[in-house]
């Protein structure tokens, strides 16, 4: 398979960045890990599904828009339910300067290479771990993933809800789990009252993003009026259950960040939706060579890029939450920035027309940025939050089931353990299937606190080839040798059968 | 534990397959997390050290979701990541299962 530009993720970066590039003849192919375009932020209702009033509300407007273009655009080629494992630079001479080795992410297996001339990264983020007593207990679940039940599924996955966090997300999903019949026990934001409502009161900020703002605190009073509980100063001490949540024990958190235990409280409930804030997903980047920093209010390792969303590696762009989350403002306008700048790599633009067609989305770019900013600082829990949640009976690492305390003991021993790639090795911490996603945030802290040095030089796990699990058997099969093994006999063994490309069958809200 | 939205929503046609050998019923496109939610099935793996585990992030990253998948009067077994494997009819799901290689049988 070949193509001009390979863009991984189909969601409001990756698609406006498509419909740029297609506008100034590129050839483009979309790749997604879901069956349909939008992302986590539009994230569709399973194909063959009516729901009307999908994602109703002005934060999503300007979205569907664009899901609603790219979607009926018939220029793109798109493959679905596939993972990116890994990017390859090619240095034969031959067509394609890049390699993009694609795993079929639906359940039947397989793998194939895709040629391309350049590639955009656009592959957003997921909701950021954050380490305490009970996390990895059923019932326990990212306010995002809670969120998509509901946005994708029509689901409530629970009977009753606690929210616990420090980013306003948590105030939509428990406003959309109440319109969709579900009891909320009560939003607790870590931060105090006058540094949340902060955010409602900004005056640069109402100017620039009054739509989001008017929403936010209609939300606030839908919550109210619900008689659900929205409360300051408090979160999570750690969730309660044997096989499954029973009740979670929140406590307040003092002025200097501290938390106040002898006030401990139990909140009785089956599902607690965690809501701290979200990690970028640079781990293909990294993977593919680009550069990344350590920022960790704005997603841990994000990508670098100039003005063009360039990345340090020629003819790899980056865009959207890659980049450093910001929402999907950001997203599509990077994207859209980026689509140009591949229209200029691969010939089909002349660099001064595309720096005039870039002046527009990048000054409205520097507006939602500095919204975009300042929401991220607002939504920022702190160290010491992080620091306090970190008790020893934690799990830290769940693949391998390494606890916070196991972890200490292992860096007491070992002085010499200053990296977190040492660590893996030594603990194997982040060896597991989630391939350090959901340990290295809680890791970099616990080590960067332990040795008292700052937090980038523990430095990330090593992004090696596949960024996604992938079987022995897909990839056996990709090499063109049939497994001698019945499929099943090793774990996530799965069937190499050929895949054939798997476009979008019916795309577009509500199709 | 759980409960289908209710309002203007037209699903997909039913399906029937089975958790634990037991029958249910789903709509097409649903996810075997929210099925398996749907159906009061709160464990969808345990650890190597017996640790229940359901889903977390939903989207794919977290793998903690697992479950063993065997799909049309196939008798082998996958693990397979619940909220990104649709339901299908004549599946056999089994849940709560340690984390080792589902046996074939």
């Amino acid at each position: 398979m070949q193509t001009e530009l390979a863009i991984v993720g189909a969601g409001p970066a990756g698609m406006a960045a498509a419909e740029v590039a297609a506008d100034h003849g590129v050839h483009v192919t979309l790749i997604d890990e879901q069956p349909t375009p939008g992302g986590q932020f539009l994230r569709q209702p399973p194909v063959g599904w009516k729901v009307s009033g999908w994602l109703d509300g002005a934060a999503y407007r300007a979205g569907k828009e664009l899901l609603g273009r790219v979607s009926a655009d018939r220029r793109p080629e798109w493959i679905m339910q596939t993972s990116v494992a890994g990017i390859f630079v090619v240095d034969d001479g031959g067509d394609g300067r890049f390699t993009l080795l694609l795993e079929d992410s639906g359940s039947d297996g397989g793998t194939r290479q895709l040629k391309t001339d350049a590639v955009l990264i656009a592959a957003g983020c997921f909701d950021l771990p954050v380490v305490f007593p009970g996390w990895n207990l059923p019932g326990v679940m990212a306010a995002g993933g809670i969120q998509a039940f509901v946005k994708s599924q029509q689901f409530v996955p629970g009977k009753r809800f606690l929210f616990v966090g420090s980013h306003p997300l948590q105030l939509v999903v428990a406003g959309q789990i109440v319109q969709a019949g579900g009891s909320v026990a009560g939003v607790l934001f870590a931060q105090s009252r006058r540094r949340a409502l902060e955010l409602l009161k900004h005056p640069s900020v109402a100017l620039r993003a009054s739509d989001k703002l008017v929403e936010t605190a209609a939300l606030l009073r839908r919550l109210r009026t619900a008689g659900v509980p929205v409360r300051f100063g408090r979160t999570v001490l750690r969730a309660n259950g044997q096989d499954s949540l029973e009740s979670v024990t929140t406590v307040p958190v003092r002025p200097d960040g501290r938390f106040d235990r002898k006030a401990a409280e139990d909140v009785d409930c089956d599902q607690l939706g965690v809501c701290f804030g979200f990690l970028s997903s640079s781990e293909l980047a990294r993977q593919a060579g680009v550069d990344c920093r350590w920022a960790p209010s704005r997603g841990g390792w994000i990508a670098e890029h100039d003005a063009t969303m360039a990345s340090s590696v020629a003819g790899i762009y980056v865009a959207g939450e890659t980049t450093g989350v910001a929402g999907s403002d950001v997203a599509a306008l990077e994207g859209r920035i980026a689509g140009l700048a591949c229209a200029v790599e691969l010939g089909r633009l002349d660099a001064g027309r595309a720096r005039r067609l870039m002046r527009v989305p990048a000054r409205r770019l520097q507006q939602s940025n500095r919204f975009a900013r300042f929401l991220a600082d607002l939504s920022w829990p702190g160290h010491t939050l992080f620091d306090q949640l970190m008790t020893d009976p934690a799990t830290l690492c769940k693949c391998e089931e390494v606890k916070v305390g196991t972890l200490r003991y292992q860096l007491e021993q070992n002085p010499g353990m200053t990296t977190a790639s040492a660590v893996k090795l030594f603990s194997r911490v982040g060896m597991g299937l989630c391939q350090g996603r959901y340990c290295h945030f809680a890791l970099t802290r616990l080590m960067a606190g332990h040795l008292g040095v700052p937090e980038d030089s523990v430095g990330g796990f090593t992004s090696r080839f596949p960024a996604k699990p992938v079987s022995i058997e897909s990839l056996i099969g990709h090499a063109g040798v049939a497994p001698t093994e019945p499929a099943g006999k090793a774990s996530l063994l799965r069937s190499s059968a050929a895949v054939a490309p798997r476009p979008p069958a019916a795309v577009g809200p509500g199709a | 534990m759980g409960r289908q939205v209710s309002g203007s929503i037209r699903r997909g046609p039913p399906v029937s397959l089975t958790v634990n050998g037991v029958a249910v019923t789903a709509y097409a496109g649903e996810t075997l997390a929210a099925v398996l939610l749907a159906n009061e099935t709160t464990v969808f793996n345990r650890t190597q050290s017996g640790e229940a585990r359901a889903p977390f992030c939903n989207m794919g990253t977290c793998f903690e979701c697992q479950v063993g998948v065997a799909r049309g009067g196939n008798t082998t077994f996958r693990w397979l990541r619940a909220c990104v494997t649709p339901a299908e009819d004549g599946m056999a799901v089994r849940a709560g299962e340690h984390l080792q290689p589902p046996e074939t049988h």
